[in-house]
């Protein structure tokens, strides 16, 4: 089916992510102004006014109420989902890298950059009740990164932990009572650039520049599966409904231009979760795939580019026919 | 310790020596004196008597070394003389024991007036001679133990007379000179010697006429020098009548002993060679490859199975740079700094080693008997190394070696020069053989008035068969097509076909105004195609030859992107079978049979996405093969068919019936690989769902945490609460309909 095509970013897109229920698709760019659009039909429902910088990274909570957004200008922005209204604004030393509302959404979690003589840190911030006081707050728990900052994040569903993916290939798991590390694995090569769950969050697969993604499992952080490909993978996303992964990458944004669209290999690649191996490919962005993700009902999936689009393709009834053999 | 050791002195003194010691001397304060007063030895007769403190010089001679050493650097030469006096006037039969240990000690302490008279620094000798209790054997005394007994390690360090003679060589064949010019010819000398290490020593011996007798001793200082310069100055020619003969000096005693019965040497026991044709027995004639990643770090040998290709050798660090296959086959040639090994048998055992520095290029002879190896740098070490090489493959010896000079032909398997004599062309150009006759074609380039010309020499005769003059050449070149029947030559505007089969050899000649860029003969046959234009303008024409006419146009492809020539095409009908795209591609390598193709894109050319494909002749893709650092994939060549025409004839009629077997085997083929890949796919599928089993457990045992966390709403599915749902009614325009009161959506 032809994709709907999200043109409402002026450049290149960080994230994208839908709501719990799906009907909407949030999408952050590095244009400052996150954006929001139904997902059925790509009209655009609001914007979220108010970042000076490019925003890396942004979470809806489970009730889409709450809107919270990270940005280059050194701030996090709570949003009010309905209105598109700024709640609350912390301020913080370096660019927000990373952020997620908690299962209960009672809280939320932010990563700063290590730059400008700061280091990496991930703060929990307590956002039951949010207005103007929220940026004078001390944090619940402040956890300073001596190693490689944190590039992406995981909240697990009991509110007990999170999951730090940094910029080495190191996976750390952080105990949120006690503030100290859990575990550690170092599975990748290079920089995790997404980490998503499956669906009731007992595993979750890694996106890298190190031309893989890997599925793991939560609890212990054991590797279970490796999908390779011969590109930077920026961003993985798993089916809730079939055991299909899809990967999104492509060459780097600053190698693009020596390379035609045909080399760059922009595509989605879809990969059977079990098997390892690769089974489809969706074309059309014109830049490397920045950010996947599955609709929470399976039936599509939409992707972000560098070229600034955001496209929701939904499946073909061939996609659903289609069986592996075992 | 020291009682008991008095106490058997005393005891043992008449059986031993037959005498009593009635006295003893001590130094009063000791535990020995006690005891041995108490121990009355000889029961009164006579009761042993105790001179207290004679004197420390007897003191000193039981305690050598300290003290006495120090007091005799002390004293002055009368007072030892003295002391040593007291001690000597004491002795009486009864004191024979003490007395030859004083008298020792006397020796030494006369030594020592004599050598400190001229040497007091000698003292640390003595002290370490005073040590020594009385070792002198008893007269009579037969040492049972042998000297190499006791200190054999030592023994072997014990110099020889010829020690130190390993480093001398003797130079033979030195010009003799006279006393006026000796100091010149050491000067030759030593610079011929003096690169192989440092010498030490050297002697002319001279006549007594002060003439130098042609032959010189040189010594190194090391004998691996030695040895070194033998190896390489040996027959080494100083000039057209002297010629050196080195030899290592210790050569001479070696040739001295040679025993004068001669054992026959043992016959070697045969060592079978691995079968070096095994591959070609392969029940399903599937041909190798080789492939090298990154610079040689690995080379790993795949057969070209169906359905997947299969590996045969991995290796790392195989080669150096890259690998080549002998023209049949039968040899993987790999690259090293030291030279080239070669590799065959059924494991890819190394067959032989061709040392020659710093080699970067090598072809084998067409029948796989010789090997040339090309070395354009040398070897910095050693000057004498010459940069071609020419090695018999089956010993492994070197034939000949010569730097590159005009071309010379040499016969094989004498590798004398032809005739004796060089064949002398001015300014020749380049030279190709033609694939099956005794022929060279070679072009000479205008040079002044003289026009360029390509000619065509019959060997061994020296025949000139053909010459064409051409004008205007910038460069030229030849192309002979497999079978030797027709010859292009390729100028900047011309292409002209000599006809090698017809009498005279007649020229044709192309014209194409447009810069050719490539050309290929058709293997066998009489097709030749060229791409010519200038990109992005790049036409592809085929041409047929005829006898006795003019090459026809056949085929003209026009706007190709392209810049090599490969045979893609049904030459027949000229359908292009198939057009696909390798982005970037590097190389293109038919297999043997003709039935696959690989292209690969080589690490050589561009850094990413490196790797090869395997295509079949129609150019369906079977295999794509993405690896990092790919840099070079070769088949491995399959000698000529050893079938005669009529059986090949033959099978070629019986086509058909040979075709259902083959069709049935690639069937079970591909229905075992499907079967294999299903049961390793239920395998995973079977594991996975085990691991998942206990995780959906656990999930499923948090539900009410979870249910806590989100106000008991149960949002484990979408759909899994309906109570707490607002409903809420969206209107959205749908595009290219008017009605706006379209389709309801409930979120």
């Amino acid at each position: 089916m032809k994709p709907i095509l999200l043109h409402g970013h002026e450049r290149a897109i960080t994230q994208i992510k839908y709501n719990r229920e799906g009907d909407l698709l949030f999408s952050a760019s590095k244009d400052n102004k996150p954006n929001v659009w139904y997902s059925l039909n790509g009209e655009r429902l609001g914007t979220f006014n108010g970042h000076q910088g490019a925003v890396w990274c942004i979470d809806v909570d489970w009730t889409t109420t709450k809107f919270i957004s990270g940005a280059g200008d050194n701030t996090c922005k709570l949003w009010d989902c309905e209105t598109g209204k700024e709640i609350g604004n912390i301020t913080t030393a370096s660019s927000v890298r990373t952020c997620m509302f908690s299962y209960s959404a009672n809280m939320a979690v932010y990563t700063t950059d290590k730059a400008m003589k700061q280091p990496c840190e991930i703060f929990i911030i307590d956002t039951r009740t949010i207005d103007d006081s929220v940026g004078h707050q001390d944090p619940i728990l402040r956890i300073p990164i001596k190693g490689a900052r944190v590039s992406s994040i995981l909240w697990d569903n009991l509110d007990e932990m999170v999951i730090t993916g940094h910029e080495n290939g190191e996976i750390t798991q952080w105990d949120l009572k006690t503030g100290k590390q859990i575990n550690s694995v170092k599975e990748h090569d290079n920089i995790i650039s997404d980490m998503q769950w499956n669906k009731d969050g007992s595993m979750f697969i890694t996106a890298s520049k190190d031309h893989t993604a890997k599925l793991f499992d939560a609890e212990d952080l054991l590797l279970l599966k490796t999908y390779k490909t011969d590109r930077p993978v920026n961003s993985a996303s798993i089916s809730p409904i079939f055991e299909h992964v899809v990967l999104g990458g492509g060459q780097d944004a600053m190698d693009v231009t020596t390379t035609s669209t045909r080399v760059g290999k922009f595509d989605s690649r879809f990969f059977h979760m079990v098997f390892e191996e690769e089974f489809g490919r969706v074309k059309g962005h014109f830049g490397p795939i920045n950010s996947v993700a599955f609709h929470p009902d399976g039936k599509s999936y939409s992707s972000g580019g560098e070229d600034g689009y955001v496209r929701v393709h939904t499946f073909d009834s061939s996609y659903f026919e289609y069986n592996f053999d075992y | 310790m020291e009682v008991d050791s008095v106490k058997e002195v005393f005891q043992r003194s008449e059986e031993k020596h037959n005498v009593k010691y009635a006295q003893y001397i001590g130094d009063g304060d000791n535990k020995t004196s006690k005891a041995t007063l108490d121990l009355d030895p000889y029961n009164n007769d006579p009761k042993v008597m105790k001179k207290e403190r004679v004197g420390h010089v007897e003191k000193n001679a039981w305690e050598p070394g300290s003290v006495m050493r120090r007091k005799q650097t002390r004293d002055s030469g009368e007072e030892r003389a003295l002391k040593c006096s007291v001690i000597c006037a004491r002795p009486t039969r009864r004191f024979t024991f003490l007395f030859t240990r004083v008298k020792m000690a006397k020796k030494k302490v006369d030594d020592k007036n004599s050598q400190n008279d001229d040497n007091t620094k000698n003292d640390g000798d003595l002290s370490s001679n005073d040590e020594e209790p009385n070792f002198s054997d008893p007269e009579g005394f037969v040492d049972d133990i042998t000297d190499e007994e006791l200190l054999g390690d030592i023994l072997k360090q014990k110099p020889k007379e010829t020690d130190g003679v390993e480093s001398v060589i003797l130079v033979d064949g030195v010009p003799q000179v006279g006393p006026n010019r000796i100091e010149k010819l050491k000067s030759v000398i030593n610079k011929i010697f003096v690169k192989f290490g440092n010498i030490v020593n050297e002697y002319y011996p001279v006549t007594p006429e002060g003439h130098t007798k042609g032959y010189i001793f040189i010594e190194y200082s090391s004998p691996v020098h030695a040895a070194e310069a033998v190896k390489l100055t040996n027959n080494f020619k100083l000039d057209k009548q002297h010629t050196f003969q080195v030899n290592l000096f210790t050569d001479f005693a070696k040739y001295e002993q040679i025993p004068i019965k001669w054992d026959p040497p043992e016959p070697q026991p045969y060592q079978g060679q691995a079968d070096l044709h095994y591959y070609l027995l392969e029940p399903d004639a599937y041909d190798q490859f080789g492939v090298v990643t990154a610079q040689g770090q690995s080379v790993q040998i795949w057969q070209n199975t169906q359905p997947d290709p299969t590996t045969v050798e991995d290796r790392n660090n195989w080669t150096q740079t890259y690998i080549k296959w002998s023209p049949l086959g039968t040899y993987l040639a790999t690259f090293h700094k030291q030279g080239i090994a070669l590799w065959a048998g059924p494991n890819f055992s190394q067959y032989k080693r061709f040392s020659h520095t710093g080699v970067q290029f090598i072809d084998f002879s067409p029948c796989e008997k010789y090997l040339v190896t090309y070395s354009p740098q040398g070897d910095p070490h050693n000057p004498d190394l010459k940069r071609i090489i020419i090695w018999d493959i089956r010993t492994g010896l070197e034939k000949r070696s010569f730097n590159p000079e005009a071309p010379l032909l040499y016969e094989t398997p004498s590798f004398g020069l032809l005739d004796k004599k060089s064949i002398k062309i001015n300014g020749i150009r380049d030279f190709n053989w033609s694939p099956t006759d005794n022929v060279v074609a070679y072009w000479v380039a205008e040079d002044k008035d003289v026009p360029a010309s390509v000619t065509l020499l019959e060997l061994p005769n020296r025949n000139e068969i053909r010459k064409k003059n051409l004008f205007n050449v910038a460069d030229c070149k030849i192309h002979w097509q497999k079978s030797g029947d027709y010859l292009c030559v390729k100028v900047d505007r011309y292409s002209k076909i000599f006809h090698m089969r017809e009498k005279q050899i007649p020229v044709d000649s192309v014209e194409c105004k447009e810069p050719i860029q490539a050309f290929a003969w058709e293997p066998v046959g009489y097709k030749f195609a060229m791409i010519h234009g200038e990109s992005p303008n790049i036409n592809v024409s085929f041409y047929e030859v005829r006898v006795g006419q003019a090459p026809i146009l056949l085929k003209k492809f026009e706007k190709r992107a392209c810049n090599h020539l490969f045979w893609f095409v049904d030459t027949h009908e000229f359908l292009v079978m198939n057009t696909t795209d390798h982005y970037q591609m590097s190389d293109v390598e038919w297999d043997p049979t003709g039935r696959y193709v690989i292209t690969g894109v080589s690490f050589w050319k561009t850094k990413v996405d490196t790797g090869y494909w395997i295509w079949s002749f129609q150019g369906k893709i079977l295999k794509r093969i993405n690896l990092e650092k790919f840099a070079q994939i070769l088949w491995r060549p399959r000698p000529p068919t050893l079938l005669s025409e009529e059986k090949q004839k033959e099978i070629k009629k019986n086509l058909k019936k040979y075709y259902p077997q083959f069709e049935s085997k690639d069937r079970m083929r591909q229905s075992k690989a499907s079967k294999e890949l299903i049961e390793k796919r239920a395998a995973l599928m079977e594991k996975f769902q085990s691991y998942r089993e206990q995780r959906i457990k656990e999930y499923l045992e948090n539900k009410p945490r979870r249910l806590a966390l989100r106000n008991n709403v149960d949002t484990d599915e979408l759909d899994a609460d309906t109570e707490n749902v607002e409903e809420e009614i969206v209107e959205f325009f749908i595009k290219g309909r008017n009605n706006p009161s379209g389709l309801g959506h409930s979120g």
